[in-house]
């Protein structure tokens, strides 16, 4: 899968205009070159053989870790990933713990009490919540909680001054919080249904009839059984949250891979955006096969490559 | 004894109903159909029509609603704050946002459901031909499907736009490349369990064209969640078409759209004095789009009885 993927890329990679060259080489260095070293460098990197050679080449140097170089700023293309990625963990990571405890805790609510006023005004905000635009609600929760009540700061990850965690966090609740809640509405209708499906089953009625209080029914028969689906959404939820990740970094200038995509597709610098791309395709494969383990180890009934 | 007076019961009761059909109180309660009269019933799937079909018909007559054009520039009234001559203000270089949104509204609503067609056409196409045929071919497009929907949406999205160019064709180019994979799934999946029924069995032995057989007989049986599908997705292409257009990458500046209007709000001295360029946008935005997906919630509810509580 993977392989089929870097085959795509660098066909995309090798439509696009431009030298290649210009990529494969610290642009400094190449300025000073002349017309020959040029040609003989090409030659070095295989640039005139068939394009199936070429590709390989060119995969071969990608698992050597030899992304080449992005033609805007010169610098290595891993330099900027191993700068960046950190901070779109730090992210990702904060808000997919976020929707996934809130989402499924007012699914679950919802799903106990059917029917009831709560559980209609829940469903319809999970509607309105999917409906809002993700960097519309972003830039709301700025103009309000920065730049009304100066809260918490516009945008950025960090201050020159703050060097301590502490510190930080203030700049990572609001655009941690923005991308959490904007998920939260997918989470809490998954949730939701599962729950629903689970009160339905034979063995809930069992516990219900020994007697067992209410509570002990729903949290531990009932949400610990429905939560499977729940992780297992999580692994559909990563390109949403990556997407959404471009977005609201570029509203709250939060340098991560995201941003620094948003900017590799605005100023062409077409190198750059396919390895981003490739990292961010790498990155859900490995959540996805990471959540299908996952999902065998919590319930007996998925076996892994049955 | 007792079977004559089942009878004269039975009796009784036929002649009631022979007495309702004639007089017509019968066919009054089930006239229109069952479906609709659900979908009826749905509250929010009502409100959401109303809402959609306001904005839409407000984007559609926006000549006769407002007599400013969307492109007009006017020096003399720059930054203007919503007044009865400018319903929703001006912006920096006096264009009348009322206007902006009403004629950005029709570009986007033209992107978003574009896009959401063009990707049901192929998605239906190859997803139905593909179920129906299996073998190598079905294989195949299963794979070449799983290899687009690997790709998070939004980055191969903007991969395409860096290396096409940015225009309002080729965003629904892009849209469409990107997303038929999710209706090719939902496709196949419903001609997949259509094919074992016995009218396809019989209609194979008639000796019918499989093209005939796949598009003609067992495609509207499988229509109704195409349909909500395109419904969702029409919402999810708007919604796509301004996140782009906000960060700068969707339609070329010039050409109003809803996520061009909203772009004015990524300068941070805009965002805290200029309210009306974004605010207003951003609601129109979100409420068409909530119109959208109640409706498309609506219309799965009524007609696929799995998708109920």
């Amino acid at each position: 899968m993977l392989l089929i993927i870097t085959f795509i890329i660098y066909w995309l990679l090798d439509l696009t205009p431009g030298d290649p060259i210009s990529y494969l080489m610290d642009p400094e260095a190449l300025a000073r070159l002349s017309e020959s070293q040029v040609a003989a460098l090409r030659a070095q990197y295989g640039l005139d053989d068939p394009f199936f050679i070429r590709y390989f080449k060119w995969l071969g140097r990608l698992l050597q870790g030899d992304f080449g170089f992005s033609s805007a700023s010169g610098v290595p293309v891993i330099q900027i990933m191993a700068e960046r990625l950190p901070a779109t963990l730090e992210l990702a990571v904060a808000a997919l713990c976020i929707s996934t405890i809130l989402g499924s805790v007012l699914g679950v609510l919802g799903a106990i009490n059917k029917g009831s006023i709560g559980d209609n005004v829940l469903t319809v905000a999970g509607m309105i919540g999917v409906s809002i635009p993700q960097f519309f609600f972003g830039v709301c929760a700025i103009l309000i909680f920065a730049l009304h009540l100066e809260w918490l700061p516009v945008g950025g990850r960090t201050d020159p001054e703050v060097v301590n965690f502490v510190g930080r966090i203030k700049y990572m609740i609001m655009p941690a919080l923005v991308l959490g809640i904007s998920m939260t509405a997918g989470v809490m209708r998954y949730a939701r249904s599962s729950m629903l499906d689970t009160m339905n089953k034979d063995y809930i009625k069992t516990a219900r009839s020994k007697g067992l209080p209410e509570w002990r029914v729903n949290l531990v028969h009932g949400f610990r059984v429905s939560l499977t689906p729940v992780i297992v959404l999580v692994g559909f939820r990563l390109p949403t949250l990556i997407a959404g990740s471009v977005v609201i970094e570029t509203v709250f200038q939060w340098p991560g891979i995201g941003s620094a995509f948003n900017s590799a597709v605005r100023s062409q610098n077409y190198n750059l955006v396919m390895m981003l791309a490739l990292l961010f395709v790498f990155m859900t494969l490995f959540a996805s096969t990471l959540v299908d383990i996952l999902t065998a180890a919590l319930d007996p009934r998925v076996k892994l490559n049955g | 004894m007792s079977t004559s007076s089942k009878n004269a019961r039975l009796n009784r009761k036929f002649d009631q109903i022979r007495r309702m059909e004639e007089s017509g109180e019968l066919k009054k309660k089930k006239s229109g159909n069952r479906a609709l009269r659900k979908l009826l019933n749905n509250r929010l799937a009502i409100i959401g029509g109303v809402i959609f079909l306001l904005i839409l018909l407000a984007c559609i007559a926006a000549p006769l609603l407002t007599s400013y054009s969307p492109k007009a520039v006017d020096m003399k009234s720059i930054l203007k704050a919503p007044s009865s001559a400018h319903l929703f203000g001006t912006d920096k270089i006096g264009r009348d946002v009322f206007a902006r949104v009403l004629y950005g509204g029709r570009m986007s609503i033209a992107i978003g459901f574009g896009s959401a067609l063009g990707c049901a056409a192929i998605g239906v196409l190859l997803g139905c031909y593909s179920a129906y045929r299996g073998g190598w071919f079905d294989s195949l497009m299963v794979r070449i499907s799983e290899v687009f929907m690997s790709i998070p949406q939004l980055i191969l999205v903007m991969m395409l736009v860096a290396i096409l160019g940015q225009s309002a064709k080729n965003i629904v180019i892009i849209f469409v490349i990107c997303g038929w994979g999710s209706c090719f799934r939902m496709a196949r999946s419903q001609v997949l369990s259509i094919r074992e029924e016995e009218y396809v069995q019989s209609l194979k032995v008639f000796g019918l064209n499989p093209f005939v057989i796949c598009y003609k007989h067992i495609l509207p049986n499988a229509l109704s969640p195409i349909i909500v599908n395109v419904t969702l997705s029409t919402a999810m292409f708007i919604l796509e078409e301004a996140a782009l257009s906000f960060l700068g990458l969707g339609v070329p500046m010039e050409i109003p759209t809803w996520g061009n209007i909203l772009n004015a709000a990524q300068d941070m001295y805009t965002l805290q004095n200029n309210w009306w360029m974004w605010l207003p946008t951003g609601i129109v935005v979100s409420l068409f789009v909530m119109s959208i997906n109640f409706m498309g919630d609506g219309i799965r509810d009524t007609t696929d009885p799995t998708q109920q509580g």
